[in-house]
């Protein structure tokens, strides 16, 4: 492969950043059993901390991946990440309270297997290929993960396939008192879940376009790696605001309005800082005004 | 085509050793499926099949990418990733449909072609209207000299310094048997998942059929999307970007996409097939 592009030399190093992001999805993911610990669903939003370090990851390994001539444009990497990412993710939610580390496992297998088919089968011969489609679908699989902690409050799949409970009473006949009994069964009801009701959907598609936007809107000669990173996590932010808006279906009231709050004051200072790096990046800013209206007849 | 302008080192040869190996990986996740459970074979081949047609299927769809955009090749100026998850989708929803309201295997995977055939037509159709009356340019390949259906000849119409432009008969031809191709194998993919999922998430959540509907067409449908996309872009991996139709020299590296995506989609079949085992429950 001789046609590597540079993009910017990076100020942090991609494994250190990889490392970081990895164990915060990780130990962020996990902080969300705290609900589960404490009997209250405020510590939802760490699910929703984990996606952004995940998203926050997955942007530099797209920039090492598409420095190099895909062919196929930035998106489409962020599309295999969460195609490959939504089905680890799914199946390693059946894991219990080992979960979150069966997904990265899982996923890391995936995408090793996707990465060899493009890499040895349609002969993409790109050096990095295997390792940036594993972390791909780790950081799709992870991203989910985390923002289906956030909406719900767990990562166990039977919290996020049950939505609510539903009584349902049936006549027992007669006991020997001659007393009327009944038999009162709890159904889940599975279609209001977040699986159930295809809520995962939106998560998957959310997580997508954090993914694939920022390197997509920096590249470019003049690319700078903290302004890029920067404008990933504004992006997961955002993505975090619409998850905390579904969360309140899900955790309530109180514990939705802790995630909105956080995201959204997160969101604000990382789109303040990015238009910060954009204002030093750039050779000029010129503020656009509105066109001045001259009096008279004209 | 590449953000960056980059050419993805290719060629249009089969890699011998990667293919055995892809091959050995098909029938181990054949293998490790059977021991799991008989009963879960006929969706796993029925996802390999599924794979394969997307992987035909997006050959035929004329990918323009950013140079169709700025009329500088031939082509819906989008990326395939786009393009085959709107067909894929349209197929999807038609076929699910047609399902839901027949339960006829038949009918259902071909209501998922006619859904996304139709959805690729209309976009070639409007493609060209925008092409023709606001671009203004016409329809040539650079790729050919004649139209081979229509026998139209392209060197006159075809501006200096561009690969072709707009959208010629054969290339909106092909987008609309790539749709219905594609479609096909998306539907057959969900139809196979959601058999799949009712039985089995059935059996082992030990609730009634009926309530466990909407999770299982839920998790057919997200994990079909997933499945389509993992082979639209391997697919597109394989074209590098771009591709005019059936007529384009890179339609001849179809093979390898389509063993490189039935490799993808044994092993994803089978990891999403783990969910109605009892593995970690």
């Amino acid at each position: 492969m001789t046609a590597k592009m540079e993009a910017s030399e990076g100020k942090m190093p991609h494994n250190k950043l990889m490392t970081y992001g990895l164990v915060i999805a990780v130990v962020g993911t996990y902080l969300t059993y705290l609900n589960v610990l404490t009997g209250v669903a405020v510590f939802s939003f760490f699910g929703g901390i984990a996606a952004v370090a995940a998203l926050w990851w997955g942007s530099d390994t797209i920039k090492h991946l598409c420095s190099y001539g895909l062919g196929t444009g930035v998106p489409s990497a962020g599309m295999i990440a969460f195609g490959s990412g939504a089905i680890a993710m799914i199946v390693g939610t059946k894991f219990g309270i080992a979960s979150p580390i069966v997904t990265v496992i899982l996923a890391a297998i995936l995408g090793a297997v996707i990465g060899y088919t493009a890499n040895n089968i349609i002969n993409m011969n790109i050096p990095v290929m295997i390792m940036s489609l594993m972390e791909l679908a780790v950081v799709g699989a992870m991203t989910m993960l985390g923002f289906a902690a956030m909406a719900t409050g767990s990562f166990e799949f039977n919290q996020l396939i049950i939505g609510s409970m539903s009584l349902s009473v049936e006549s027992a006949g007669v006991a020997a008192g001659g007393a009327q009994t009944f038999l009162v069964t709890a159904i889940p009801q599975y279609g209001n879940s977040l699986i159930g009701g295809a809520a995962l959907a939106v998560i998957f598609f959310l997580g997508a376009l954090a993914l694939q936007h920022p390197f997509n809107a920096c590249l470019g000669p003049n690319e700078s790696q903290d302004r890029t990173l920067m404008l990933a996590l504004s992006c997961g932010f955002l993505s975090m605001i619409v998850v905390a808006i579904i969360s309140f279906v899900f955790i309530g009231l109180l514990a939705g309005t802790i995630s909105l709050i956080i995201s959204l004051i997160a969101w604000f200072y990382c789109y303040k800082t990015y238009i910060d790096l954009s204002k030093r990046d750039a050779y000029a800013w010129l503020d656009s005004k509105p066109i001045i209206e001259v009096g008279g007849d004209q | 085509m590449s953000a960056l302008g980059g050419k993805a080192a290719g060629g249009d040869g089969i890699n011998m050793t990667g293919t055995i190996v892809g091959i050995v990986i098909i029938l181990v996740s054949i293998g490790i499926t059977a021991v799991l459970g008989a009963s879960l074979i006929v969706p796993l081949i029925g996802i390999i099949i599924g794979g394969a047609l997307i992987a035909f299927g997006v050959h035929f769809v004329p990918v323009g990418g950013a140079p169709a955009a700025m009329g500088q090749a031939p082509g819906i100026a989008t990326g395939v990733a786009m393009l085959a998850a709107g067909a894929g989708l349209a197929g999807l929803f038609g076929g699910a449909w047609a399902y839901e309201t027949t339960g006829d295997f038949l009918i259902s995977i071909i209501g998922g072609a006619v859904g996304g055939g139709l959805m690729m037509a209309i976009t070639c159709l409007m493609v060209n209207a925008t092409y023709v009356f606001a671009m203004g340019i016409p329809a040539a390949s650079g790729k050919i000299a004649k139209d081979p259906i229509t026998g139209d000849t392209f060197p006159e119409y075809k501006s200096q310094g561009t690969e072709g432009h707009g959208l010629p008969f054969i290339s909106f031809v092909g987008g609309v048997i790539g749709g219905l191709i594609a479609g096909l194998g998306g539907t057959i993919i969900y139809i196979e998942l959601l058999d799949a999922y009712s039985t089995g998430l059935a059996t082992i959540m030990q609730a009634e059929a009926t309530a466990i509907q909407p999770l299982a067409i839920s998790l057919a449908g997200i994990f079909a999307i997933g499945f389509f996309l993992v082979n639209a872009v391997l697919a597109a991996y394989n074209i590098t970007g771009t591709i005019e139709g059936p007529h384009d020299p890179k339609f001849k590296r179809v093979p390898r996409a389509v063993i490189g995506c039935a490799v993808a989609s044994a092993f994803c079949g089978l990891i999403s097939l783990l969910l109605v085992t009892n593995i970690g429950m």
